[in-house]
């Protein structure tokens, strides 16, 4: 659309502009009519039985899985060092300020020299998260300065309960059972 | 005081209109720019200049200028966003954060911090600092209140200003110097005072920190609730910080009417108890077995229904709603005259009357005006702390002269000009002495005397616990002062009985009663010779002790307690067990399951002020609003509705059906609380003198006190008054005088954080008698009275004065309120052990 249509006043009109010629096609019926409905058809046909030989390609979920690439934002996943086994997790609660589906909830409490839960002055003693609230947005992720929550791959989580998608700490620090392939480099 | 000259100056271009002597900072924000700080705090005194953040320039002066400590000018051009300021604002910012850790996910002031504020607003946004940060060991106990963290510190004074010029117990201090300076008490000893909690709203990054509040939430997972602390007559405005229906943290909410946003420690630690396992949350029936409010009701009312007009009640924690509301059971349902809101017996309706003329009443504020503050017979740091802070920000601001006679030594006396002592029980005598000092007649009180006369603007802070005889007489006292400091201004004739004179010498009186809504209760009509709207009525009924007595002797057989523990708090404990044993039915409203509410034939728990809805009235008049912020425990029903109800069970319809009408009803039935609504009383409160309803204040009779000076004496029998004239105490035996203690009370008791502050009996002896006797301070010893008796540790003070001792009121295990019978009393003591070497 030309520059001009946006800068015209209201009430005026182009011809070069505002009139569109309509393309009609053949009127049905005739020779003509009866040639486009069985070609064409053919024509369309002639794809369908070319793909037919090259076999069904449904995946049947959920016995195979499509291959999710890897920053798919899938079920949460808190994390502990590697070395000291600390939970990476200080309690600071940013991921619940970010959160705009507000389904985190986090409690604090401090550590006791000898039963560190974490490598901070503080742990997060609660850790929720609703799953059934959550729409995978990854901002928690975003928000975390520890990198303690990042989000997984998994994407199967459904439930005949709901108070079951309430996830816990310990069920986000648990190694998460990998049900989901992952799209390998060049995929 | 001559009004201060306005003028204008330019902030960005923006004409601003601002008071001569007002600083920049404060003129900046009136015309909308904010200028940023740290160390900048009106409510400390003056400006420091120690952040360098305020920085700005102003035309004609070459260098930056901090705009905190920088007084306006006429005509004056200031501009804060130049490239100059800016730079200037980036490097202080850069500066600060060269050694702040930035911990800010585990800090506890995330969210809620000034310095992450002022860094993401006036930083550089990016730090060029590789080396590494101060170290500091952390977190460490500046208290067992406060935790201090160093390595956050910006050092910008706050909080050693407060201790040094606010609280002024002047442990904090800067230790070292450099980049190694640091907060601290003198040898790491713990930070000691009753208001040190302030220090934690002061600090402007999260160096100081609550351990009440440590990890508990962030400020997006909670709401402020502001509401009023009902804890002591102070009734601070405080902002309750709730999570998930719990009170979590206590902080001020700056009312300079009230509590110069300030609170004690009290008022801000003590909010675990609303969860103790010693709350009421239900009713229950004699035994303690639980019950719904119906059941409880119906009981209630049968039982107080059949004792129809020999029924007492006394109301001590209660709004002014329930305190109408049950002096509308006991006399409209019950047809009973008895009842009473003080914990001894105090002056009569008349007296009352005169010293709550709205012409002689102070409120809070005219102590800062004052030229002479005259604290007679209360501790302020004890009885309401935060009016000690007042005190003495009115001394060492604005050069107030201070005035102190008490029978013990109180917090003030360092700054005092004079001070007088008396014995305990005296207090009407030393009233009635100073009156006639003030008159021109040589006696004891002539020192004191010489400091009021002429002095101007005169403030008199006096306690409840002086008496009833001495309140009689408080209102001469007032009056003499008045006419004498008269001088010539006075036009026409001087009567010695016209209290208007004394409002024209700028005599204001200001009561530090013993409960924390005293006056409330009082002026919604909770007294024995008088209604609500301290009107006079037909039949005079009997006042606490006489209640306490027509118990015992049978006269009266039913007995209501609300918000009183008369078992802990109130004089000669044997006494009330006798009473409350020989009541055949007791209903009391508790807070808490105390020893008294286990004698209660029907328990009705009681809200706390987190819970509650309802006015209270301060001591100067101040009607506020308590409102509710957290959720109330257990099956607890606010206290306006079970009254009501039981009300409408015993046959009286209040028309009371919410706490709107409830307070209504308090309105119509109170003529000078009559143009108060609740959007008058918003968030500050409003005090009634100051309304067009001041005027229905009930005039003072013809027979004024005046006339008959020891009216209020007649009916006095307390301990405090009897001037019955004890004789010269027998060889080794002491005066007693008592004290209610600050933490004594259950508030040390079921609040987890404050039991390290949980006083043991102390008998304060002075070096004198503790010489005769034998004494050293940390002595255990037995201290008798007849034949009860306590132990007590000794501590020597040297501004006792000789034949007396003192004991705390209220301290569990140990109270003095066991020793007391009702008149002055002497006491033996006896050495248990030594003080260990």
């Amino acid at each position: 659309m030309s520059e001009q249509t946006f800068y015209r006043q209201a009430g005026s009109y182009l011809d070069s502009v505002d009139v569109v010629e309509v393309q009609r096609g053949p009127e049905p019926g005739g020779v003509g009519g009866a040639y486009r409905a069985f070609g064409e058809t053919l024509r369309g046909l002639k794809t369908t039985m070319s793909r037919l030989i090259e076999g069904p390609l449904t995946i049947e979920y959920p016995e195979e899985k499509t291959p999710v690439y890897p920053r798919f934002r899938g079920r949460h996943k808190l994390h502990r060092f590697e070395d000291t086994g600390l939970e990476k997790c200080v309690g600071c609660s940013l991921c619940a300020a970010a959160c705009p589906a507000d389904c985190i909830r986090v409690v604090a409490a401090e550590n006791i020299p000898g039963e560190r839960v974490s490598s901070g002055e503080r742990y997060a003693a609660v850790y929720e998260i609703n799953l059934s609230r959550c729409i995978f947005c990854g901002y928690c992720e975003i928000a975390c300065p520890f990198d303690a929550i990042t989000m997984g791959h998994d994407y199967e989580m459904a439930d005949y309960d709901r108070t079951n998608l309430i996830f816990t700490k310990e069920m986000l620090l648990a190694e998460p059972i990998e049900r989901t392939p992952l799209k390998s480099e060049d995929e | 005081m001559s009004e201060k000259r306005e003028v204008t100056l330019t902030i960005d271009g923006r004409e601003v209109t601002a008071v001569e002597g007002e600083m920049l900072h404060d003129a900046a924000r009136k015309g909308d720019v904010e200028i940023p700080v740290f160390c900048y705090e009106p409510k400390l005194g003056a400006p420091v200049g120690a952040c360098r953040m305020c920085l700005v320039e102003i035309e004609g002066i070459p260098k930056l200028q901090t705009s905190c400590s920088t007084p306006v000018r006429d005509g004056m051009v200031v501009h804060t966003r130049t490239d100059q300021v800016k730079k200037a604002q980036n490097a202080v910012v850069e500066f600060l954060l060269v050694n702040h850790p930035l911990d800010c996910p585990v800090c506890d002031k995330g969210g809620e911090c000034p310095l992450q504020d002022i860094t993401t607003g006036w930083g550089p946004g990016k730090s060029r600092v590789i080396d590494e940060k101060r170290h500091f060991e952390k977190p460490i106990e500046l208290s067992p209140l406060v935790a201090i963290d160093r390595e956050r510190c910006i050092l910008c004074y706050r909080c050693v200003r407060f201790s040094q010029e606010v609280s002024e117990d002047a442990q904090l201090q800067l230790l070292e110097r450099g980049d190694r300076t640091y907060v601290g008490t003198f040898d790491e000893r713990p930070y000691v005072s009753p208001f040190h909690g302030n220090i934690t709203d002061l600090c402007p990054v999260g160096a100081l920190t609550n351990y009440t509040y440590r990890f508990r939430a962030r400020p997006w997972d909670i709401e402020q609730a502001g509401s009023v602390c009902t804890l002591c007559p102070s009734q601070c405005n405080v902002s309750f910080t709730v999570r998930d229906e719990k009170v979590k943290r206590v902080i001020v909410r700056d009312n300079p009417g009230v509590d110069d946003g300030w609170i004690c420690d009290r008022g801000r630690y003590g909010f675990e108890m609303f969860d103790a396992a010693e709350r009421v949350t239900e009713p229950r029936l004699k035994g303690g077995s639980k019950t719904d409010y119906e059941t409880a009701i119906a009981r209630a009312a049968a039982g107080l229904g059949a004792r129809d007009g020999k029924v007492a009640a006394i109301v001590g924690d209660a709004s002014n709603e329930e305190g109408f509301l049950i002096q509308e059971i006991v006399r409209g349902a019950l047809h009973s005259p008895h009842l009473d809101s003080r914990p001894a017996a105090g002056p009569r309706i008349d007296t009352i009357l005169g010293l709550e003329q709205p012409e002689v009443q102070a409120k809070v504020t005219d102590i800062d005006e004052a030229d002479v503050i005259f604290v007679l017979g209360t501790d302020p740091m004890q009885s309401s702390p935060i009016l000690d802070l007042r005190i003495r920000k009115a001394i060492r601001r604005n050069g107030a002269r201070l005035v102190v006679a008490t029978e013990r030594p109180t917090a003030l006396d360092g700054g005092a000009e004079a001070i007088a002592r008396y014995a305990p029980g005296q207090a009407a005598h030393f009233v009635g002495e100073l009156t006639k000092a003030v008159g021109g007649t040589e006696n004891v009180a002539t020192p004191l005397a010489e400091s009021l006369r002429d002095a101007g603007k005169i403030v008199v802070v006096w306690g409840e616990r002086l008496g009833a005889a001495a309140a009689a007489k408080l209102l001469h006292f007032a009056d003499a002062l008045g006419t004498k400091s008269a001088g010539t201004d006075v036009d026409g004739p001087k009567t010695q009985d016209s209290l208007e004179i004394s409002a024209h010498q700028h005599v204001g009186l200001l009561e530090v009663p013993d409960t924390a809504n005293a006056r409330g209760l009082r002026e919604a009509g909770v007294l024995p010779d008088a209604g609500p709207g301290l009107a006079a009525l037909a039949i005079n009924g009997h006042g606490t002790e006489a209640i306490r007595e027509a118990l015992i002797d049978g006269s009266l057989d039913g007995l209501i307690l609300v918000g009183v523990d008369p078992l802990r708090d109130f004089a000669d404990t044997a006494r009330w067990e006798e009473a409350l044993n020989a009541a055949s039915f007791v209903v009391a409203f508790s807070t808490f399951a105390t020893a008294t509410a286990g004698k209660a034939d029907v328990l009705f728990p009681l809200e706390t002020h987190a819970e509650k809805d309802g006015t209270v009235t301060h001591p100067d008049g101040r009607l506020q609003r308590v409102r509710p912020a957290a959720g109330r425990p257990g099956d607890i029903r606010p206290g306006w509705q079970t009254l009501a109800n039981l009300s409408l069970a015993l046959g009286h319809d209040t028309g009371v059906t919410s706490q709107p009408t409830a307070f209504k009803a308090l309105t119509d039935a109170v003529p000078f609380y009559a143009s108060i609504t609740d959007a008058a009383i918003g968030g500050r409160g409003i005090r009634w003198q100051e309304t067009e309803s001041a005027s229905s204040f009930p005039a003072l009779a013809a027979s004024a006190p005046s006339s008959a000076p020891d009216a209020g004496a007649a009916s006095a029998d307390t301990q405090r008054d009897s001037a019955s004239g004890e004789a010269a105490p027998v060889a080794g035996a002491l005066a007693l005088g008592t004290y209610r203690d600050l933490w004594a009370g259950p508030i040390t008791e079921l609040n987890p954080p404050l039991k390290f502050l949980k006083p043991s009996q102390r008998l304060e002896v002075s070096p004198e008698d503790a010489a005769r006797l034998d004494l050293d301070s940390g002595d255990t010893v037995r201290v008798t009275q007849g034949a009860k008796s306590l132990e007590a540790t000794v501590a020597i003070r040297e501004r006792v004065p000789a034949g007396v001792c003192f004991l705390a009121e209220g301290v569990a295990g140990a109270n003095a309120n066991g020793l007391l019978n009702g008149h002055q009393v002497s006491v033996q003591i006896e050495k248990l052990s030594e003080v260990p070497a």
